[in-house]
């Protein structure tokens, strides 16, 4: 089978399987979200309601896309692909299982392994802050353009916590490679987060701030902001929105599960079977969404000057000062 | 004057964590609850011969309604939902509607025809649904509206103890 | 293949960063930056530079651009349509001379690039490509570490002159109230008499309430 051909299935399978899981995601956060409140969820369309996301797909295709008046026009449609699209590109990095033989072809389970994956994953989740912004400042709304504010805010100073955690790891594994630093877990025999546990806490919270959710999703914020920054959207473009925070989850989910949670590995097991590691990844991935939803619907929303305060007088000293010591720790033991 | 002393909060309290846990913990345990949902079409709404559900004609064992067309109902009704039209019969009860429309997108469901009618013709059912796809196939005609004597009777039952007792306290003061 | 795209992503940069400067929406001119960025970060993963396109994206598009754009939504700033037209900017002399002195950079840049010898180990580099991240963090903390850290204090020298420059700005308006309480306390009012004792309003609020 030639290279190209074997590349393109890698990459459809995986974008299969983002699609797929962010679209779950959606039944899933609806499904948690009635069982913490007593409730069943929806439970109409197919056995438990799992045709729930087929359901809600064709409702948005074919509702009617409204554009409110003096919203800039070419803004307002740009948004919400700047929005899904850099979330989708970041999965290109994420080592979804180890090697893989099929026959005797045998190819890494990812869509590229780069040397710099890290650095290319944070640039492009970086780069989602383009469609909040963007589409609270075209739609000419002044809620949009306080959710859209709030959330480029949000975004880019917890983005330096996000950093600062994942160089901690960086300088311990030795590389921004992230197959390279699931496999240095591997031969260390234990998970980054039991080597760094405040890194790990941080990250996990910088993670909630970067994908906008509860308890630091000021960008939509219902109370206050009707919706934030897609209050004048509708159909698929405000489904692009969703899309993009789903996919920005499932993406921070996995890069969690391969920096602190040894990735696709399984502990006590040498060299598992591609499709048990791509199982154990899933499996981990699953919880760290798990706990996306589960968060969201235990904790109350914070105040946007606290959530300031938290990020910069908190969370970047103490990850700084986690750097220093993790840098000072290996170069005078390594 | 009242000193509020603002509590010191210990260093578990300002990690925030051990709280979170905790609140995570309890939103976890209710995972699992029972749930209270009424699963609405399979599962229907309890009622009670108390329900005031809509209007519904009584027939007799005999197969007639009991109505006259007096129209009482008709008058009584403040949403202006009944209308009636009369014609003679060779029965006994010489009178009975040739018309008995009810809208049911005008009825309260306040329950005065029920009190108005003195030949106790109409009576509050249980039933409560209302569902189709034009107005005028909600203006129920005669037909829609009777209803077996034995389908009613426990709201009659009901009503006459009500009206018993409304009758012995009145005469009592 | 690589050439074509290389070509055509030139072309894509030239032509947004030309719309930067026409451009007489700021938001437009933030959208055709950012994708100058782009077009940029793509032909250094064509070269091989892995890194600094990363770095690219991450810093340009990510962080100093949002920066941008945070500041022309908080100005507000308008369409300059009608207020400006490109015909007398072009005819103004200072465009002149800024552009004269551009060309006049370009050309010697150009010139630079291509009689500067490469040196023996920048052509070994040259020749593997710096993608390699360890190459890259040698270059930058070994043999230039000095004007790298002389490049960061002068970001540092940058941010506190721009902080002093603002703090000025706004230091003889906010300055006024402090010295004008200052002379008051010195010179107390020649007539002493207390002011008739207006009851504070929260005092006597907790008086009752007690």
């Amino acid at each position: 089978m030639p290279d190209v051909l074997v590349w393109l299935m890698k990459a459809g399978a995986i974008f299969g399987i983002l699609l797929g899981t962010a679209a779950y995601l959606t039944l899933a956060e609806r499904k948690v979200s009635a069982w913490i409140q007593y409730r069943y969820g929806p439970n109409r369309v197919g056995p438990w309601g799992l045709f729930q996301p087929f359901a809600d797909l064709i409702k948005f295709i074919f509702k009617e896309e409204v554009a409110p008046a003096g919203a800039n026009p070419l803004m307002f449609r740009l948004a919400p692909f700047l929005s899904a699209i850099p979330a989708m590109l970041t999965v290109a990095v994420i080592p979804f299982g180890p090697e893989v033989r099929i026959g005797e072809v045998a190819t890494n389970l990812s869509i590229v392994d780069l040397d710099v994956g890290a650095l290319y994953l944070l640039a492009f989740s970086g780069l989602a802050v383009y469609g909040p912004i963007l589409g609270g400042w075209a739609s000419n709304s002044k809620y949009s353009l306080l959710g859209g504010l709030r959330a480029s805010a949000q975004m880019v100073s917890y983005e330096l916590t996000l950093i600062l955690c994942l160089l901690a790891v960086v300088t311990l594994s030795g590389t921004l490679d992230l197959r390279e630093i699931v496999t240095s877990q591997a031969e260390r025999g234990v998970w980054n987060v039991f080597v760094q546990p405040v890194a790990f806490v941080l990250f996990v919270v910088a993670t909630f701030a970067e994908t906008n959710r509860h308890p630091f999703d000021f960008a939509e914020c219902e109370p206050e902001l009707v919706g934030g920054f897609h209050t004048e959207y509708s159909a698929m473009r405000f489904a692009l929105f969703f899309l993009g925070e789903y996919c920005a989850m499932i993406v921070m989910a996995g890069l969690t599960t391969t920096l602190f949670l040894g990735g696709f590995g399984i502990p006590f097991v040498e060299d598992p079977h591609w499709v048990l590691g791509f199982l154990a990844f899933m499996t981990k991935t699953a919880m760290f969404l798990f706990l996306f939803l589960w968060v969201r619907w235990t904790l109350p929303r914070f105040r946007f000057d606290q959530l300031m305060g938290l990020g910069w007088k908190v969370f970047l000293p103490v990850a700084l000062v986690n750097l220093f010591l993790t840098g000072a720790v290996v170069s005078l033991l390594g | 004057m009242v000193v509020v002393e603002r509590k010191e909060l210990t260093l578990a309290e300002r990690l925030y964590l051990p709280e979170i846990f905790r609140g995570m913990a309890i939103t976890f345990r209710k995972l699992f609850a029972k749930r209270v949902t009424r699963q609405y079409p399979e599962e229907p709404l309890p009622t009670t011969e108390v329900t005031r559900g809509q209007p519904r004609l009584v027939v007799n064992d005999d197969g007639n309604i009991a109505c006259v067309s007096c129209g009482l109902c008709e008058a009584a009704c403040p949403a202006y939902a009944i209308t009636i039209d009369g014609h003679e019969t060779d029965r006994t009860i010489e009178r009975e509607p040739e018309r008995f429309d009810i809208d049911m997108l005008r009825c309260i469901l306040c329950g005065f025809c029920e009190e108005a009618c003195p030949k106790d013709a109409i009576f509050m059912s249980d039933e409560l649904e209302l569902a189709d796809y034009t107005r005028q196939a909600l203006v129920y005609n005669i037909e829609r509206l009777k209803r077996p004597k034995s389908a009613l009777q426990a709201r009659i039952d009901y009503v006459y103890r009500l009206n018993d007792r409304w009758q012995s306290s009145s005469s009592t003061s | 293949m690589a050439e074509f795209l290389f070509y055509f992503l030139s072309i894509v940069a030239v032509a947004a960063g030309a719309g930067v400067v026409l451009s007489r929406s700021p938001m437009m001119s933030i959208i055709a930056l950012l994708a100058t960025f782009f077009c940029l970060a793509v032909i250094y993963l064509l070269a091989g530079f892995q890194f600094l396109a990363a770095a690219q994206v991450l810093v340009y598009a990510g962080a100093i651009l949002v920066l941008f754009l945070f500041v022309i939504m908080l100005l507000n700033l308008g369409d300059t349509r009608g207020q400006f037209r490109l015909q007398d900017a072009l005819l103004s002399g200072k465009t002149r001379l800024g552009l004269a002195v551009a060309a006049a950079l370009g050309l010697v840049g150009a010139v630079a690039a291509r009689r500067a010898p490469l040196g023996e180990h920048d052509a070994a580099l040259h020749a593997e490509g710096i993608d390699d991240l360890t190459d890259v963090a040698t270059a930058l903390f070994g043999r230039y570490s000095l004007p790298f850290e002389v490049v960061s204090l002068l970001l540092l020298a940058t941010m506190v002159a721009v902080l002093a420059l603002a703090k000025r700005q706004r230091g003889p308006a906010s300055q006024r109230p402090p010295e004008a309480s200052a002379t008051a306390l010195a010179a107390p009012p020649p007539t002493p008499a207390p002011p008739p004792a207006l009851p504070d309003p929260v005092a006597s609020k907790e008086e009752v309430t007690s």
